[in-house]
């Protein structure tokens, strides 16, 4: 059995992979300029970051009922959704209640975890995504392929073919003219539509406010031109206080898109005020789980601390080869190959090859603007996986047992290492051992020396001496 | 990684040497060499004769089980308390991290953690315990030196790299993409073979642009993957460990 | 499954999820606390604070591709230099400011939906500004529309010098009770199409802020 992201990382045509490669090299290259241009201790920053995202989720039982309360003294109606058919039945309800029939959506992956879109059509809801990239996902019925840029995998000429097919325009592939379309098309779709649905980065506990991070205008739009806010918040989105939005906010366009600020942060406490015109009469948050108290559960819980900024995807060797879309879940690259077999619960095992599909180099680590432990949550799930028999976990990976006992029967392991000169004599390339040929298919292997080093060590003049000595003694 | 609890050698200098299992199996010059360097610098090298592997590749495949029995025989090997000097970054993190995570839960983690904070990979162990600022003697050649991702949030390719750039002759040049990985990662090398050839391959580019004499690293992992695919599409590298390197200068200057 | 069918599923979501956090974290032996950090870890290498912020904000605004106009006179020549003769603007400011304005240019106090692609600018009043990051600072309170001020190619916000604060943490501290403030910096833009940068895409193509 071969890994599937391994398998599928052949298929993925070069220029896809040449986008995705230069796309994620420079923005990591300029985020890191960035930091180290604007502070003298980034590094400091991310761990304190980290610090105060793994406090929160550590008392996420004071704090949730605390903001809970904070939003409602603000005038915000909160809601909870344990599973996805929760949170989607919910966002129904408020529409329902409404009678409104027309979604503007701004970013939120969350919606992608839920399947809002496909649920929303079902019982006559229009959805239509505003941010550019997921706009362009969907006229596709596509899925996004990196968590901060959606369409890093597609090209002008695609997206021009789409907007074709979709009536926006004849043929155009000039990125300005595309956005353009885009900009024009969706202005009438705000003003029509009923509702803002949009996620959340940030929510502080000390004062309720939300926070949206966004560069086009969208969110913004969504809040302008509807009478209605419904807001989707994982449960580990919270913020102890105001204060440390200072923190978070100085790391997290930096690391996203190596930006000082991203365009528009919108601190969002309630409806609107009374004397404005334009924007919603109601505001409404539904805190999500959908897995995330399992997780909150396991020696993993380190990962729910992800502000996703995307600064892993792009720094990661693995991700650049394969691309998002080989992580076959909503969450890709090191954050992903973590989050989404843990989200999965009880199907795990589907995507227990994902901590496997990484060398550990920890560059993921070094980048994370809350200091996750990527590597090491990795390795856990690489234990969980062998531990509960997960066939994709270990496919394709030798297995260790014997190797064990070689490597605790010290007579053993040197009597293989003398019998290991016979690999230097045999045609190794065509003997049916899958590692021996998954490494020499595109790698020669050295020449086997086992045995020599201890001999040396054996026979060097010092050696032979103690050892003439003791036996002169005896 | 805080590393700083580790304390330095006796005044004897002695030392444990793991040489890993590479090394056993491909790379004896690379231990030889290590020995030379270290006995150069005055220590007193012992060889548990029963050492075999530091339990890192089953730790890194998931069979955790089977990674403790190693580590614990490794416990036992190296009894004692004299550091234990490796040649090898990812040698070395195992067993002062990657340990520490997989014995968290069993009762044995004392026993454990007395190793892991004896525990140094070659070039922290010549910088950062026995102090030497400067390497002496002559290595003529231009260098792209390769620091393995185990080493990282450690002084190991700091001090690597500033042993290399020291010694009298050589020329480190720059090298992109440094904090990239060559795509070994142990058993991702033959479970996820075209990411981690394709990786390589990108690795050689970088390691090549500027035309080196010689590819070094204080990992033979990483080079026993690069130059494979070096040779096998027809231009090996020069590959050399670090500890090559030291003990070349300090022949090349009848030192030793 | 649910053996009380008259409790609303809301509120069985709740328990079930407070109830499964509780569990989540009681085995912790210790839980980490919050640590304490100075605003002074976030303060930019070589970042002064002098007395006066518009020039640094200016500088800023212009760095992220903004627009800063020292003078109503400013505004004025900007507009007619880019034939911007016809634009939403906050009805306040309208009294204070347009006897600057020439005849040729034509403001609207009421922002009109069904027309509102016929508004080549939007001026509205800002409730500070940020001299570190080059941000204008909009607010629920003070923003007489927020289509007025997001809609129209142009935005040009009207602040005064005291409104400018040096840097992130202090504009944070002073987060007033608002339902909506909004930290603007430069024109809306997206790289979503190949990594090309492309300024103007919801919101604003030109982002302006006005020194009363």
């Amino acid at each position: 059995m071969r890994q599937p992201l391994d398998t599928f990382s052949t298929t993925l045509p070069p220029d896809k992979r040449a986008s995705v490669y230069q796309s994620t090299k420079a923005t990591h290259e300029k985020r890191t300029k960035l930091l180290f241009d604007h502070f003298a201790d980034p590094n400091r920053l991310r761990e304190l970051a980290g610090e105060i995202k793994q406090h929160t989720l550590e008392h996420l039982d004071t704090y949730l009922p605390a903001v809970e309360a904070k939003l409602q003294s603000n005038g915000v109606q909160v809601h909870w959704a344990s599973t996805a058919d929760d949170a989607n039945a919910a966002v129904l309800k408020i529409m329902r209640a409404r009678g409104a029939t027309k979604i503007v959506k701004s970013k939120t992956m969350v919606s992608e975890e839920i399947h809002l879109e496909a649920y929303l059509k079902k019982h006559g809801i229009e959805s239509l995504e505003t941010d550019l990239g997921e706009f362009i996902v969907q006229i596709d019925h596509d899925h996004p392929s990196h968590i901060v840029r959606p369409i890093i995998h597609k090209n002008r000429r695609e997206i021009a073919q789409s907007f074709e097919r979709e009536g926006l325009g004849v043929y155009n592939d000039d990125p300005q003219t595309i956005t353009r379309r885009a900009r024009a098309f969706l202005r009438e779709k705000y003003l029509a539509a009923d509702v803002g649905l949009t996620g959340g980065n940030f929510i502080s506990v000390e004062s309720g406010r939300l926070v949206l991070v966004t560069n086009e205008g969208n969110s913004r739009f969504c809040l302008a031109a509807t009478k209605c806010h419904i807001a989707l918040v994982g449960i580990e989105k919270l913020v102890p206080r105001d204060r440390d939005l200072g923190l978070l906010l100085n790391l997290l366009a930096r690391s996203a898109t190596a930006q000082q600020l991203t365009v528009y942060t919108e601190f969002i406490t309630g409806p609107k005020s009374p004397t404005q015109p334009d924007g919603p009469e109601e505001m409404h948050v539904i805190f999500v789980d959908n897995g995330r108290t399992d997780v909150l559960a396991t020696e993993c819980r380190d990962i729910l601390r992800c502000i996703r900024c995307g600064a892993c995807l792009n720094v990661c060797p693995v991700y650049r080869q394969a691309s998002g879309h080989a992580y076959r879940s909503v969450y890709p690259g090191p954050v992903g190959a973590v989050l989404s077999p843990l989200l999965a619960g009880k199907k795990f095992p589907e995507l227990a090859d994902l901590p496997k599909a990484s060398s550990l180099c920890g560059a993921c680590n070094e980048v994370c603007p809350v200091n996750i432990p990527i590597p090491d949550l990795l390795l856990r799930l690489r234990d969980k996986g062998k531990r509960e028999h997960a066939p994709l976990a270990s496919a394709a990976t030798p297995p260790m047992g014997s190797f064990a006992t070689l490597a605790t029967h010290p007579t053993v392991w040197k009597t293989a290492l003398t019998a290991g000169k016979l690999l230097n004599v045999l045609p190794t390339t065509l003997l049916p051992v899958p590692p021996l040929r998954a490494w020499e298919k595109n790698r020669t292997l050295p020449k086997w020396r086992g045995g020599e080093f201890r001999n040396w060590m054996k026979s060097r003049p010092d050696v032979r001496r103690k050892n003439a000595q003791n036996a002169q003694k005896s | 990684m805080d590393l700083s609890h580790r304390r330095r050698p006796a005044a004897d200098r002695r030392v444990q040497l793991m040489a890993t299992c590479l090394c056993d199996a491909f790379f004896d010059d690379v231990a030889r060499a290590t020995v030379e360097v270290l006995e150069y610098l005055g220590c007193t090298i012992e060889f548990p004769e029963a050492q075999t592997c530091c339990g890192q590749p089953p730790f890194n495949g998931g069979d955790w089980p089977a990674s403790r029995k190693i580590v614990r025989h490794t416990v036992d090997t190296f009894a004692g308390d004299a550091p234990v000097v490796v040649p090898s970054g990812s040698c070395a993190a195992m067993l002062f991290h990657g340990a520490l995570l997989e014995f968290e839960n069993e009762p044995d983690l004392p026993a454990v953690s007395k190793l892991a904070s004896r525990t140094w990979e070659l070039a922290d162990f010549i910088v950062n315990a026995l102090g030497v600022t400067s390497w002496p003697g002559e290595y003529k050649a231009t260098l792209a030196f390769h620091r393995s991702c185990h080493s990282r949030g450690t002084p190991s390719g700091e001090a690597a790299l500033h042993l290399l750039s020291s010694i009298s002759g050589t020329r480190v040049v720059p090298v992109g993409e440094a904090e990239q990985c060559c795509g070994f990662g142990g058993t991702f090398s033959v479970a996820f073979p075209n990411v981690s050839t394709a990786m390589g391959t990108l690795k050689l580019e970088h390691l090549r642009a500027e035309n080196p004499d010689v590819v070094v690293s204080a990992d033979m992992s990483c080079l026993m993957h690069l130059n494979g695919l070096a040779e096998k599409s027809g231009s090996p590298l020069r590959p050399q460990h670090l500890a090559q390197i030291l003990r070349d200068a300090l022949k090349n200057s009848a030192l030793i | 499954m649910r053996l009380f069918a008259a409790i609303p599923k809301m509120s069985s979501s709740r328990d079930q999820i407070l109830s499964r956090v509780r569990d989540a974290l009681a085995p912790l032996p210790s839980r980490t606390p919050l640590p304490e950090w100075d605003a002074s870890l976030v303060r930019l290498r070589n970042s002064t604070t002098p007395a006066d912020l518009w020039a640094p904000f200016a500088e800023r605004l212009r760095s992220v591709n903004g627009t800063p106009l020292a003078s109503p006179l400013a505004l004025i020549s900007f507009l007619t230099e880019n034939n911007l003769l016809r634009g939403y603007c906050d009805p306040a400011l309208h009294a204070s400011l347009a006897s600057h304005f020439p005849p040729t240019i034509t403001l609207s106090t009421e922002l009109d939906r069904s027309r509102i692609d016929d508004y080549q600018f939007g001026l509205t009043a800002a409730f500070g500004a940020i001299a570190e990051t080059g941000t204008i600072i909009l607010s629920d309170n003070t923003t007489s529309s927020r289509l007025g001020a997001l809609a129209p190619w142009v935005h040009i916000a009207a602040l005064r010098r005291d409104q400018i604060f040096p840097d992130i943490p202090s504009a944070i501290a002073a987060l007033p009770a608002d339902p909506n403030i909004i930290w603007v910096t430069g024109p809306s833009k997206t790289a979503d199409v190949e990594g090309i940068l492309i300024e103007g895409v919801h919101g604003p193509g030109l982002q302006a802020a006005l020194l009363l």
